[in-house]
């Protein structure tokens, strides 16, 4: 029976497999996946989630867009957000961070750094 | 018989002189005084003597105790070399345990790495043969190298029969600049004629005429193409042991994969390209059924 559940938002459906493999080896946890900022939305309504991993780069609606409509919503403007991007300068981080995500990971990402972040923001043992 | 005795005797006694009577009674007092004086000097002893014993006594129960006292310490002493022993002992296992434990942790986090290392070359494999449409694999392999190795600037290069080295695609770097190499020249150039993996120590930024990698592109073991990372993600500060691995992956599968995208974009329609199939696997190819040379 699933604990957690977590929402993966990556418009590259490779990076998407590496964190549904990755996030596979933490028990109790469901993953759904989007396609980009604009899936992430219809995903997360009506829906609960313990957790949301995005990217920045994406079509259609980018992670920053994403993680401020996620702020803004009453429903889960306390959902941890990690962000995984390939944009690695402080700046980025700064403006990631100041819209109100909990986490940021630059690309390439290992498992073992992903499965970590995830375990602290769901304070899992 | 009695009679004549008593009266013997009361004549004697009438018959002792008076200073006798008194001599004797002198001495008998001295007697009894020296009685007494001896008695109260025994009695003195005798008190002395009690004492004496009573120290004694004390003193035998001190020994006593001490002995027991100093068995005890013995036996203290014993349990506590025991149980020096023990706790060397119990450090001693608990030392192993720690290194063991150590071990174990180390193993662990090699075991992810090489886990996720394994996820990552699956994924590539996986995601490389997913589709066949040319545009698509390139875009497979920019994403590839992008999201598993951490490349920002590619170019793709293929081999065309004029032994000119071609790039076909780029990823981050424009590709008006970029000219036609020649096979043997050069880093590509290089990979494409011996088809051997180039891959500089370091990672810090470099040209398309002096990338940091050359993954060459081999198809039936002949170089077909390559793959040249010109810059990498600045948070990249070097190889990992994955890294080497994919690009050999790469290099195994990426050119059977734009060959076979490429044949198949003259066709689009997968049954179709099936085509003939039967007769291509009963073609008796001489590479298949005879040792080299004999054909």
């Amino acid at each position: 029976m699933a604990e957690y559940s977590c929402l993966v938002v990556e418009d590259s459906p490779m990076m998407r497999q590496l964190l549904v493999f990755a996030l596979a080896r933490i028990k109790k946890l469901t993953v759904t996946e989007a396609e980009d900022g604009v899936d992430g939305l219809r995903k997360l309504s009506g829906n609960r989630f313990d957790l949301i991993i995005t990217d920045i780069n994406m079509p259609i609606m980018d992670g920053l867009k994403l993680v401020k409509r996620i702020r803004s919503d009453e429903a889960h403007k306390n959902v941890p957000i990690i962000i995984i991007t390939t944009e690695g300068s402080s700046e980025d981080r700064a403006r990631a961070m100041a819209l109100g995500a909990n986490a940021y990971i630059t690309k390439p990402i290992q498992a073992p750094q992903v499965i970590a972040q995830v375990k602290e923001l769901l304070r899992i043992e | 018989m009695t009679e004549e005795h008593d009266s013997d005797r009361d004549r004697r006694a009438s018959d002792i002189p008076l200073d006798l009577d008194r001599e004797r009674e002198t001495f008998v007092k001295s007697f009894f005084r020296q009685g007494v004086e001896f008695t109260e000097r025994l009695l003195g002893e005798n008190t002395v003597l009690r004492e004496q014993m009573g120290e004694l006594s004390r003193h035998n129960a001190r020994l006593r105790a001490q002995v027991a006292s100093d068995d005890a310490i013995r036996d203290l002493l014993k349990t506590i070399e025991k149980l020096e022993r023990e706790k060397e002992h119990l450090l001693d296992r608990s030392n192993a345990l720690e290194r063991t434990h150590r071990l174990e942790e180390g193993r662990s986090e090699e075991l992810e790495h090489e886990l996720n290392d394994l996820a990552n070359l699956y994924i590539a494999s996986y995601q490389l043969h997913t589709s066949l449409s040319p545009r698509r694999v390139i875009r497979q392999l920019k994403d590839m190298l992008c999201q598993l190795v951490g490349a920002r600037a590619v170019v793709f290069y293929a081999v065309n029969t004029g032994q000119e080295v071609v790039p076909i695609g780029t990823e981050g770097i424009e590709a008006d600049g970029l000219e036609k190499l020649v096979v043997g020249e050069g880093p590509v150039g290089e990979a494409c004629l011996t088809g051997l993996l180039y891959m500089r120590d370091d990672v810090q930024p470099g040209t398309p005429s002096s990338p940091v990698a050359v993954v060459p592109m081999m198809v039936e073991g002949r170089p077909v193409g390559a793959i040249s990372i010109v810059s990498m993600l600045p948070q990249k500060r070097g190889w990992v042991s994955v890294d080497r691995e994919l690009f050999k992956l790469l290099g195994a599968h990426a050119g059977t994969a734009l060959i076979a995208a490429n044949v198949y974009a003259r066709i689009h329609d997968p049954i179709e390209a099936l085509d003939g199939i039967i007769e291509n696997l009963l073609r008796r190819t001489p590479s298949q059924f005879s040792p080299p040379g004999e054909e």
